[in-house]
């Protein structure tokens, strides 16, 4: 891919920025590989398809079979998506994943979504990863397991019960509070290799690690569920 | 209900748990020593131990609430995303035998590795692949069938697979 200069991305943004909704869905559609695989104009391998949406077997897969599902209306990040797609979407994903473990015999499947760049997401097209898998296939997920400080789970679920709105069904249970074992003092979080994609064979391990208290609370009154028009420039600045 | 079963312990209150959601059919509650503040699991009241046995509604009621806890602690927490995972059968690291989904927080650098190595199949690999599952999916009832006006294919097996016969199940019960 050609590198674009200061000049041209800043063009772009530009560009970006004057284009009605409706153009910038065109502009979406027409610079994203999966909107153009969803329309044919660019061939895959497709396993599955109905009115609403698409799946087809990722070209450089975790694991033979990987599929990638996603809706044919594009949609860069999940909260964008409509709940009645989302859920048929979703169901889909789980007879996809009947449908590999019986296909390739596989012993078990992982559904995956990426939202955000920190989390993996590498498409601008929001999809769902079904990955087959098997005993020793290299494939290394990790979720480590740390001790966190209670009280501030206790603000924070009764904060997240209030936005869900559950505040009053809830508000009559009793208030649970876990015990907390004696607490060391908390240490410094090692520094942490950066993330790479090279797995270590063997079963998910779950490691023991101890962080800093950290507050939680924070307003983040800006923070949009991504695909605003300076993300979009940037990665079609690096991707176009 | 099932025996031993952390998660229908804490749907019947014998185990402690920070819910954040709850209604007749599904919970989500807080990871108490999680990934990180807001790693959340949602799941199905009714006992299921894999998602292959969880009624189509149901899941999509589940994913739409991991959705719905996903948008919330982006609101509510200084974090860079989210991860929506699931893991079917102890090969995928499922690690509790009941269908659970996990809604995980994530930041830059942070300790949670969701991704591997992208493969190299040859062409014929691929189409292998691709035949074997084009076979499997077009012999199941799908739910956008009826949509694109396709032919209604017969149902073979049902969306439920029974305990007895199905070999994730069997090695999840051995769990502990």
């Amino acid at each position: 891919m050609e590198q674009q200069s200061p000049q041209d991305i800043e063009a772009l943004k530009e560009k970006l920025k004057s284009m009605s909704p409706e153009e910038l869905k065109e502009f979406q559609k027409k610079h994203c590989i999966f909107c153009q695989i969803v329309s044919k104009k660019v061939s895959a391998k497709v396993v599955y398809e109905d009115a609403k949406s698409l799946a087809i077997l990722d070209i450089n897969p975790a694991n033979p079979g990987h599929i990638l599902l996603m809706l044919r209306e594009h949609y860069t990040v999940m909260p964008q998506v409509p709940e009645e797609d989302l859920k048929g979407l979703f169901v889909t994903a789980k007879l996809l994943s009947n449908a590999l473990l019986r296909a390739l015999e596989v012993k078990g499947t992982n559904i995956l979504v990426a939202n955000g760049p920190a989390a993996g997401q590498k498409a601008q097209h929001f999809m769902i990863h079904v990955i087959p898998r098997s005993e020793g296939d290299g494939i290394s997920f990790v979720i480590p397991q740390q001790e966190l400080n209670q009280k501030q789970l206790d603000a924070l679920a009764e904060r997240l019960r209030e936005r869900m709105g559950t505040r009053e069904a809830l508000a009559s249970q009793k208030q649970v509070y876990v015990p907390q074992k004696k607490k060391e003092e908390a240490k410094p979080a090692a520094a942490e290799p950066p993330l790479d994609d090279k797995p270590v064979a063997g079963p998910p391990e779950r490691q023991q690690e101890e962080k800093p208290e950290e507050g939680i609370l924070e307003d983040t009154g800006q923070k949009k569920g991504g695909g605003n028009l300076d993300d979009i420039a940037d990665f079609l600045a690096k991707n176009g | 209900m099932a025996d031993n079963c952390i998660l229908c312990g804490i749907v019947d209150g014998a185990i402690p748990s920070k819910k954040v959601y709850e209604d007749d059919e599904i919970m989500a509650v807080l990871d108490l020593n999680g990934a990180a503040p807001g790693h959340t699991f949602v799941f199905p009241k009714k006992h299921h131990t894999i998602i292959e046995q969880v009624p189509n509604a149901l899941v999509g009621k589940l994913f739409a609430m991991a959705n719905k806890v996903s948008t919330s602690i982006f609101e509510s927490l200084d974090i860079q995303g989210t991860n929506i995972f699931l893991a079917n059968g102890i090969t995928a690291g499922q690690l509790v035998p009941h269908a659970m989904l996990q809604v995980i927080p994530r930041r830059e650098g942070d300790n949670v590795k969701l991704s591997w190595e992208p493969r190299q199949l040859t062409e014929e690999e691929m189409s292998t692949v691709e035949l074997k599952v084009k076979e499997v999916v077009d012999s199941m009832p799908l739910p956008g069938a009826a949509q694109s006006g396709q032919k209604q294919k017969p149902k073979s097996g049902g969306e439920v697979i029974a305990d007895e016969e199905n070999y994730l199940v069997n090695q999840l019960k051995r769990i502990p």
